[in-house]
């Protein structure tokens, strides 16, 4: 087990080493792409040295990503605690589902940045626009995940717990719940995906500060360097975000074969 | 008390013209503390009769009573072990015996003397703590069954509940149940589709006939056992090697290849 992880670790690393080695062929050494096009290593190392030290776009590298991932958490959360519940309800009663379905069906092909415009209009430029669209784009995911989670428990479960006389909360809360935990963990997976899709989208339209707001900046100013930055750091927290949520889940999941590989 | 009675129940499944129907005017009457087995053909519609006790399924027609009141949903008074254990993956075996006994509002120190009884009697005590996923198929099974004796239900509905298990555990379980059945007797309803199982295990062997289900005819066990004194004998393939033993076994075979339906025992 550990062999194996270790290799893959190490299979990982070769190719991470191996596409920074052929950045540099590329760029530096070949001059095969000009900086116009794509920043050289040294070029994305100076705009970083810039952006940590004096700032770019009104501020540092950490406050603005401090920002983003303030947002995205915020309206993850939002969406997670709205969803999940709605899912579980509409997977246990018929009834829900029949009235909140045909609402879900309108609302679901209308990608979640199409939300932007109306919502920048609503909340302006500041932080309630951005949760507002991230709730919509995550909130999807959750409620869907949950509501499968819950149509999916095997029958004989809750055979079993209505058979041990199970009240209801305490059906809702150790029964049907933990049975539709692993679904519902995939629902946060693609929910915290998608808050980190809309939130670049809706910083790049419109913001004041944050990674996607560097993004638009380093577009206007022509300067591929700072465009890179602003790239691998929405690339660097979303993977630290998704580590984070994983982490949970396994926490959260332990007694779950499926989830152990 | 646990007495269990049908009459005249039909079960069809579906409505109006597409309707199947899967029971044909089962009557059976099991009374207190016996055990009493079902077999028939794959299909017959003997864990329909279960699950109707059970309060799993209504009747279409007629009535199932437990103890003279119409069965009318699940309850703890019911204990049913299920073919695929049906254990709650996230809790563990104390957590998974213990939950009937917190829905019956126990105090904690009767629960904890109930649940140490339960866990002693079916060998688990080392596993208190394990998921079952951590368990192979028989410990999980004692699981289950532990989780429905502690609820010292009126009666226990057993269905094929050694059905999924490899045939050395399963025979295994089966002498336990004898153990437990004759040291703590109780009502129950055991469906499978194996012929000594039902014989080894039950008073009373009640054969159906393929789709749609009827009582074909019920086989006083019992008798037979305490005549020839089975219980004399401490393992299965000693009983299953007795002369009353085969030709009560090969009664209920030749009964069961009569019907159509007859594939796979």
């Amino acid at each position: 087990m550990a062999l194996v992880a270790s290799r893959k670790t190490l299979i990982g690393g070769m190719t991470v080493i191996g596409l920074v080695g052929l950045w540099f062929v590329l760029t530096t050494f070949t001059g095969l792409v000009t900086s116009a096009r794509f920043p050289s290593p040294a070029e994305f190392w100076l705009s970083l040295k810039q952006i940590n030290g004096r700032g770019y776009a009104g501020s540092t590298l950490a406050s603005h990503a401090f920002h983003s991932v303030k947002l995205v958490l915020m309206g993850f959360t939002v969406a997670v605690l709205t969803g999940v519940p709605l899912g579980l309800w509409m997977g246990w009663n018929r009834r829900v589902e029949a009235f909140i379905n045909p609402v879900f069906l309108i609302i679901r092909p209308i990608p979640p940045l199409a939300w932007i415009p109306l919502a920048i209009l609503w909340l302006g430029l500041g932080d309630a626009a951005k949760i507002l669209v991230i709730w919509f784009s995550a909130f999807v995911p959750s409620v869907i995940n949950a509501f499968t989670g819950v149509r999916n428990i095997d029958k004989p479960i809750l055979e079993a717990a209505r058979m041990l006389g199970t009240p209801r909360w305490r059906m809702v809360r150790e029964v049907i719940l933990p049975a539709s935990l692993p679904m519902i963990f995939t629902g946060l997976r693609l929910s915290l995906q998608a808050s980190w899709t809309t939130l670049v989208a809706a910083e790049l339209v419109g913001a004041l500060v944050g990674v996607g707001f560097v993004l638009n900046m380093a577009q206007q100013d022509i300067y591929p360097g700072m465009i890179l930055v602003g790239m691998v750091t929405v690339g660097v927290l979303g993977w630290a975000t998704t580590l984070l949520l994983a982490r949970v889940e396994r926490r959260a999941l332990a007694w779950n074969v499926a989830a152990r590989d | 008390m646990g007495s269990i009675s049908f009459r005249n129940v039909d079960k069809v499944f579906g409505q109006g013209t597409g309707g199947v129907k899967a029971l044909d005017d089962i009557n059976l009457d099991i009374a207190d503390k016996e055990f009493v087995a079902i077999v028939g053909p794959s299909g017959c519609g003997k864990t329909t009769c279960l699950r109707m006790v059970a309060g799993f399924e209504a009747a279409s027609a007629g009535s199932v009573q437990v103890n003279g009141r119409p069965v009318t949903a699940p309850g703890p008074d019911r204990a049913v072990v299920f073919q695929q254990f049906a254990l709650f993956p996230w809790k563990t075996v104390r957590e998974n015996i213990e939950l009937g006994l917190r829905n019956k509002n126990l105090p904690v120190g009767e629960r904890n003397d109930l649940v140490a009884s339960a866990l002693k009697l079916m060998n688990l005590e080392t596993h208190v703590d394990a998921f079952p996923h951590q368990l192979s198929g028989g410990m999980q099974q004692r699981v289950a069954i532990a989780r429905a004796y502690v609820l010292d239900p009126e009666v226990l509905l057993m269905d094929e509940p050694f059905g999924a298990l490899d045939a050395q555990t399963r025979v295994v379980m089966q002498e336990e149940l004898v153990r437990l059945a004759r040291h703590n007797p109780r009502t129950v309803l055991f469906i499978t589709h194996a012929v000594e199982e039902a014989v080894y295990l039950a008073d009373r062997v009640a054969i159906m006939t393929r789709r749609p289900g009827r009582i074909k005819e019920v086989l006083d066990i019992k008798a037979v056992r305490e005549r020839e004194n089975w219980d004399s004998h401490a393992r299965i393939e000693d009983v299953m090697d007795l002369e009353s033993f085969v030709h009560l076994r090969t009664h209920i075979w030749k009964s069961l290849r009569e019907e159509k339906g007859f594939k796979d025992v």
